[in-house]
């Protein structure tokens, strides 16, 4: 079987500098892939390269063994920041992709399309229910809602369109403690319903083990790029391992240093 | 004293007492001027009184022609001078905005898809440098001293401004929501009209709002220097026979019009964009 996503040999340099080095990753249909690693370490490059948003400086990417240069349909996202269109009410925003998708701009002004957009606007109220938001919320603009209100829509948004992926970068990482609890739940149960394969990306080491099936752990101890120093399906002991490599990529910046250190 | 402190809260009387202080005092010393020169001299027009004042505005704006004194009031206002010069120049201004829209696309464009970006920004930057009165006696040489020298001044002197004002908005828009765009299925062209300038568009009109002066400028200089009608056109003509009776009014009458036009954009853009929060 072809794996959904094919990372291989893949690495990002900007102007000299390594960010990702050799990273090989395959995820299969269906799991639930969480990615940690400290701040700087290419998590959300790793991420725009799955999106096709940006192109590695060597190695390849390919989503069901084929190569994409460009964000489509197929690959849902919501980022930390930013994950909603600002101008547009809730309704709106989940019935965007729809509507783009069906409706090329000038095809707007039809019957054809005020009959759709109904229709798109009964999917969008019984996913806004299914994620725990009421019919009122959807006449709602973006920033007259919470943050996890906010992040709800946008996985709404994302999802309405049945997406083979779903990326999600530090999506929970701006919440306040309880309400990320939730989302987590609640991203956990859409995963179980829907099937979808995502990719989730954190800093937050407790939050990888409760969301995903598998971690992947990126960290950069000599300086050369972030290389895979985990890859690993969940267990119960999963969490210390974890926690161990991460106090060592902190404690130990450069290869030098541990030298010094042991000598 | 609570003047210069920073946390002070003003009143509601106190605000409404001070704010309108500045237009009674200069409204009083105009008139204590006036008053003054003409008790020195009764034919004094260089200040002129409010009775001179009122028979300037009553000239320009009611007077009958010679045998249409039994005209109604409406009908002698739409042949009087005032009018016929604010048409005259609302036509240039409305035509130059009009101009501007063209700009605003351009900006997006320049923007949003890199090849037209290099193909127009150096050019536009250059062209953003030219100070647009330097090339009045050009633009006389080129297109005559009609109409379309007057708006090509307004449209070198303001549009790059709003080219390039529209493009930093364009950047500004994080990128998570271009890809967000893409990923719901849009295409190149949903993602720069759909998302891109609609989520800027309360900006751009601001951006156009704030440049309305710099319209007027434009559009004046054009009127002074030649033409034969138009607000600014009577304001230089007045000058040569020392009309301050009618220039004063005129010049209050074009400040009052660009505040009413500002205040329509500016509820107008409110209204339209009820999402919008300015920062
Ligand atoms: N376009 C770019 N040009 C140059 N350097 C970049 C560019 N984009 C990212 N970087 C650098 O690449 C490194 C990795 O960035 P990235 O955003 O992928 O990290 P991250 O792991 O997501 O971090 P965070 O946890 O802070 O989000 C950072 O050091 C960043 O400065
Ligand atoms: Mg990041």
């Amino acid at each position: 079987m072809t794996p959904l996503i094919t990372i291989d040999d893949v690495s990002v340099a900007y102007s000299n500098k390594t960010i990702l080095n050799d990273i090989n990753i395959e995820v299969m249909a269906g799991e639930f892939v969480v990615v940690i690693g400290q701040t700087g370490c290419g998590k959300s490059t790793l991420l725009r390269l799955v999106l096709g948003q940006e192109q590695p400086s060597r190695g390849r990417i390919l989503i069901e063994g084929c190569a994409h240069d460009h964000p489509d349909r197929h690959r849902g996202y919501v980022p930390q920041k930013y994950s909603l269109f600002p101008d547009k009410t809730v309704l709106d925003n989940i019935t965007f992709g729809p509507e783009v998708e069906e409706f090329a701009m000038f095809n707007r002004f039809t019957p054809r399309f005020r009959r759709s957009r109904r229709e798109f606007q009964e999917r969008a109220f019984e996913l806004l229910r299914h994620m725990g938001l009421s019919e009122s919320d959807g006449a709602k603009y973006p920033d007259q809602l919470s943050g996890g209100m906010q992040q709800r829509v946008a996985i709404a948004q994302a999802l309405v369109m049945q997406p083979k992926i779903l990326l999600m970068d530090e999506a929970f990482s701006a919440l306040d403690p309880g309400t990320r609890d939730e989302m987590q739940m609640l991203i956990r149960r859409l995963w179980r319903e829907t099937g979808t394969t995502i990719l989730f990306v954190t800093h937050n080491i407790s939050e990888a083990v409760i969301l995903g099936t598998r971690v992947i752990m990126l960290a950069n101890p000599d300086g050369s790029g972030s290389k895979v120093i985990l890859d690993s399906e969940v267990y119960d002991g999963l969490l210390e391992r974890i926690g161990g490599l991460w106090q060592l990529g902190q404690r130990a910046p450069s290869p030098s240093l541990c030298v010094t250190a042991a000598s | 004293m609570k003047l210069l402190e920073i946390n002070a809260q003003p009143s509601r009387t106190t605000t409404w007492l001070l704010s309108w202080f500045l237009f009674a005092a200069g409204i009083t010393a105009y008139f204590v001027t006036a008053t003054k020169r003409h008790r020195e001299n009764p034919d004094d027009r260089v200040v002129p009184t409010l009775a001179q004042m009122s028979e300037g505005v009553y000239n320009a704006t009611l007077k009958p022609e010679e045998g249409a004194e039994n005209q109604s009031a409406w009908t002698r206002f739409s042949n009087s001078m005032l009018w016929q010069d604010t048409k005259a120049s609302g036509r240039r201004f409305l035509i130059s905005m009009a101009l501007l829209f063209p700009a605003v696309l351009l900006g997006l464009h320049i923007g949003v898809f890199p090849y037209v970006g290099v193909f127009f920004l150096r050019f536009i930057l250059f062209f953003d440098k030219i100070i647009a009165l330097s090339v009045l006696p050009i633009l006389f040489i080129a297109f005559g001293i009609d109409e379309l020298s007057k708006i090509m001044l307004i449209v070198i002197g303001v549009t790059p401004t709003i080219i390039l004002d529209t493009f930093n908005l364009t950047r500004g828009v994080p990128e998570e929501q271009i890809v967000k765009g893409f990923t719901l299925g849009a295409s190149q062209f949903d993602v720069a009209y759909r998302v891109i300038l609609k989520q800027i568009f309360p900006r751009v009109l601001n951006s156009i709002r704030l440049n309305l002066k710099a319209v007027m400028l434009f559009l004046f200089a054009g009127e002074m220097i030649a033409s034969s009608d138009g607000l600014a056109f009577r304001i230089a003509l007045l000058r040569r026979n020392m009309g301050m009776n009618t220039i004063i009014p005129y010049v209050l009458w074009v400040a009052l019009l660009l505040f009413l036009v500002d205040l329509t954009m500016r509820v107008l853009n409110r209204k339209l964009h009820p999402w919008f929060r300015e920062e």
